[in-house]
C-alpha cells in the first residue's frame, strides 16, 4: 500500500548553529538506493519528524544543485523543533516531502538577481541563492539584501562572509536600528529601507524575497517604486501544514492550496489572493 | 417490471450474511435516548428506523476519527519505522441518507487530488452504500435548495423506498450494487407487482441561489466585507459543525504514545480552532473565530465546487441542529443570495 504520511529515515551528518535558537541540519536518507534517487526542486518543502514528537514544515535550504544530502534550518519554537534541536550528529530522524512547486530558475537566464531576505526568511532564499551560484555564468548582476532584527539573529554567517568577500555578489546586510553592535560593519535600518537605497535596477532584473509579512509587505512597494513589476518578484508563502499534500485543509488562503499550488509565487499572484494570510 | 423487493424482515438474513462472508454491517441505532448514530451492528434487531439523519455521517467508515498510519520504535538498536498496511473488510452501510451518499463523492475528491490517499480509496472501494429515501425530515433538512433530492441515487450503490408495509424496494445505482444484489439473491427477492412507496419527503426550499453565492465568493474584495464580522459573530469556536459535517476533511495528524514507541494517527480537525493555523512565529493567518467561520463558509461554496468539482454543502441540516449557539448557516447563504 502506497503511504502518503509514511517519512522517510534520514540521519543526521552535520548541525550548524547559526543564530540563537537557529540550527542548520544536513541530512542523509538512509536508504542506499534512496539516497542515490532523490530529487528535488529548489523552493520545495519537507515533513520533517522527531520520530514520536510529530512533524513539523521547513523548505529544503540546500540547492537542487547539490546531490547527495539535504539541508534543512529551522528555530526552535515547539514540541518537534525543540527536540530536532536537542538531537546530534549520527542522530535518526524523519522525512516526508519534496512538496510543492519550484522557482522557475531554468526561466532567469541571462537575468539580474536580487535577492532579499529577513530573519529566518533566508533559508528558502539560501536555496535560490546557491541553486544560482553554482551556475553563476547564466545570471548577470547578484545583489543580495539580507537583515535582521540584531547582529546576533543573522543566520549562514560563514556564507554571509562568503559571499561578502566574493566579487560577482553584491551582499547588503544590515540590521533593524538598535540591533547593531559596536564591531558592526553593515547598515543598519529595516530591510525595505534599505532595498531602496540600494536601489538595485529593475530592467531585466528578477527579485526573490522572502520574510516576515510585514517585511514583504514593504518590501513589495519598495520593489514597485524602484520599477519592478509583479511579475518579475518570487516570494514563498509559509503557512501551517500538517500533511503537505493537500488533504489536511490548513494552509489554505482563500481557496488556494500553498502546499500544492505553492509555496513559491509571483507578487502578481499574491496580490489576486484573498486576504487570508 | 415489478421492482426487486427487500424485506424489513430478511434484514435478519442479510446482517448475517454480510458477517458470514467477513463483512460489518453499520446501520443507524439509537444509541441513546434521542440521539441516533451509524455503528456497527451485529443483529438487525438493532437497526432504527425512525431517524432523519444520524448525528453523525457515516464518513467515520471510510475516515475514521482517529487511525494509526504509521508506527516508530526507538530503542538502542536504532529507529524503525513501519508504514500501516490496510486490508479494509466490506462495510456494508445500511440506511445511508442520499445527502450523506452524495457527500462520499466530496470526500473522494479531497483524498484523490493528484496525491492518493489510500486510507480513504480503500475503505471506501471496500464500502457498499445502501440509501434508504428520506420519507421523514425536519426543517434543519435542506437538501433540495443545494441541489440534491430526497431520493436521489448520486453515491449509492443501492437505494432503497420504503413501502406501506414497511419493507423496501430496490433499485440498483451501481455495478457494485448490482454485484451486492447477486450476492445476496436470498433477501433481494422479486415479486409479481411493487407494493406501494412512501411518500418520499419535501424539506423546506431555501431562498439560496448556490451560484450567486459562488459568484459573492469569487470576489476577493468580499473577504473583507462586514458580512462576516456581523454574522458569525456568535461562533463560540466548539467545532461541532465540522465534527457533524458530512463532508468535512480537515484533520492533524500527531505522534502519541511514548518516546520508545509511538503511533502516527491520523486524527480529526477542526477550522473553528483557533490554533489550527497558528503558525510556529505566533502570527496566526485566522486569528479571529469570524476569519474561521468564513473559511469554513468559503470551503463549502467556493473550494469545493471550484477546485474540486463537487459538493460542499450537502444540505443534511447537521450544522443547523447541532451549533449551540444557533448560528445557521442557511441564514447566511440567504443573505449572500439576496446581496
Amino acid at each position: 500500500m502506497k503511504n502518503l504520511y509514511l517519512p522517510e529515515l534520514v540521519t543526521i551528518e552535520d548541525i550548524t548553529n547559526e543564530a540563537p535558537d537557529v540550527v542548520t541540519f544536513r541530512l542523509v536518507f538512509k536508504d542506499e538506493a534512496l539516497k542515490e534517487s532523490f530529487e528535488f526542486k529548489t523552493g520545495q518543502f519537507g515533513l520533517y519528524s522527531a520520530l514520536g514528537l510529530g512533524e513539523s514544515t521547513f523548505c529544503i535550504a540546500s540547492p537542487d544543485t547539490r546531490k547527495g544530502y539535504i539541508e534543512c534550518t529551522f528555530r526552535k519554537s515547539g514540541r518537534v523543533t525543540g527536540a530536532l534541536a536537542a538531537m546530534s550528529v549520527g542522530d535518526t530522524m524523519g522525512f516526508r516531502g519534496p512538496y510543492g512547486n519550484a522557482f522557475p530558475i531554468e526561466d532567469w537566464k541571462g537575468k539580474n538577481l536580487v535577492f532579499i531576505a529577513g530573519g529566518i526568511g533566508l533559508p528558502p532564499v539560501r536555496s535560490v541563492i546557491w541553486s544560482c551560484l553554482d551556475k553563476r555564468e547564466d545570471f548577470g548582476d547578484i545583489t543580495i539584501v539580507y537583515g535582521s532584527r540584531a547582529v546576533a539573529d543573522l543566520v549562514y554567517k560563514e556564507e554571509l562572509a562568503h559571499w561578502e568577500e566574493r566579487d560577482d555578489i553584491n551582499l547588503v546586510q544590515t540590521v533593524d536600528p538598535g540591533g547593531e553592535t559596536p564591531e558592526w560593519k553593515g547598515k543598519v535600518g529595516f530591510v525595505p529601507t534599505i532595498v531602496k537605497e540600494t536601489a538595485p535596477k529593475a530592467d531585466n532584473t528578477i527579485a526573490v524575497i522572502c520574510g516576515p509579512p510585514i517585511m514583504i509587505k514593504f518590501t513589495l512597494s519598495a520593489l514597485e517604486e524602484l520599477g519592478f513589476s509583479d511579475e518579475a518578484v518570487y516570494t514563498t508563502l509559509e503557512n501551517k501544514m500538517k500533511c503537505g499534500v493537500g488533504k489536511c485543509g490548513r494552509c489554505n488562503v482563500g481557496d488556494i492550496y500553498v502546499c500544492k499550488e505553492g509555496p513559491v509565487y509571483t507578487a502578481a499572484e499574491v496580490k489576486l489572493m484573498y486576504n487570508d494570510f | 417490471m415489478a421492482k426487486k423487493i427487500l424485506k424489513r424482515s430478511d434484514l435478519t438474513k442479510l446482517v448475517a450474511s454480510v458477517g458470514k462472508a467477513g463483512g460489518a454491517f453499520v446501520a443507524p441505532k439509537a444509541v441513546a435516548n434521542g440521539l441516533v448514530e451509524y455503528v456497527f451492528i451485529k443483529k438487525a434487531d438493532e437497526i432504527e428506523f425512525d431517524y432523519i439523519v444520524p448525528g453523525k455521517s457515516f464518513k467515520e467508515a471510510n475516515f475514521p476519527q482517529t487511525e494509526v498510519v504509521a508506527r516508530f520504535k526507538n530503542d538502542p538498536e536504532g529507529v524503525t519505522v513501519e508504514g500501516v498496511e490496510l486490508n479494509p473488510p466490506r462495510v456494508v452501510i445500511f440506511g445511508a441518507r442520499p445527502c450523506d451518499a452524495k457527500s462520499s463523492e466530496s470526500l473522494n475528491s479531497v483524498f484523490t487530488w493528484d496525491f492518493i490517499d489510500e486510507f480513504y480509496t480503500k475503505r471506501e472501494d471496500a464500502m457498499v452504500t445502501i440509501t434508504v429515501a428520506c420519507t421523514t425530515g425536519d426543517n434543519a433538512c435542506f437538501c433540495t435548495s443545494v441541489g440534491i433530492k430526497p431520493d436521489d441515487t448520486d453515491g449509492s450503490d443501492l437505494l432503497l423506498r420504503e413501502t406501506e408495509g414497511g419493507d423496501f424496494t430496490v433499485e440498483a445505482v451501481t455495478d457494485k450494487g448490482k454485484a451486492f444484489i447477486k450476492e445476496e439473491k436470498a433477501v433481494f427477492t422479486e415479486g409479481k407487482a411493487t407494493p406501494k412507496e412512501r411518500t418520499i419527503f419535501e424539506p423546506r426550499k431555501l431562498d439560496v441561489d448556490l451560484e450567486k453565492i459562488g459568484e459573492y465568493l469569487k470576489d476577493t474584495d468580499h473577504y473583507e466585507g462586514d458580512l462576516w464580522a456581523d454574522m458569525a459573530r456568535k461562533c463560540i469556536g466548539c467545532g461541532s459543525c465540522t465534527y457533524a459535517c458530512p463532508t468535512c476533511h480537515c484533520f492533524d495528524i500527531t505522534d502519541e504514545g511514548g518516546f520508545s514507541e509511538t503511533e502516527r494517527r491520523k486524527n480529526w480537525d477542526s477550522c473553528q480552532f483557533d490554533f489550527f493555523t497558528l503558525h510556529a512565529s505566533g502570527h496566526n493567518p485566522r486569528d479571529r473565530q469570524y476569519k474561521r467561520w468564513r473559511n469554513r463558509f468559503m470551503c463549502k461554496f467556493n473550494i469545493y465546487p471550484g477546485k474540486f468539482k463537487t459538493k460542499g454543502c450537502v444540505g443534511c441540516g447537521r450544522c443547523v441542529r447541532v451549533c449551540p449557539v444557533r448560528l445557521d448557516i442557511t441564514e447566511v447563504m440567504e443573505e449572500i443570495s439576496g446581496a
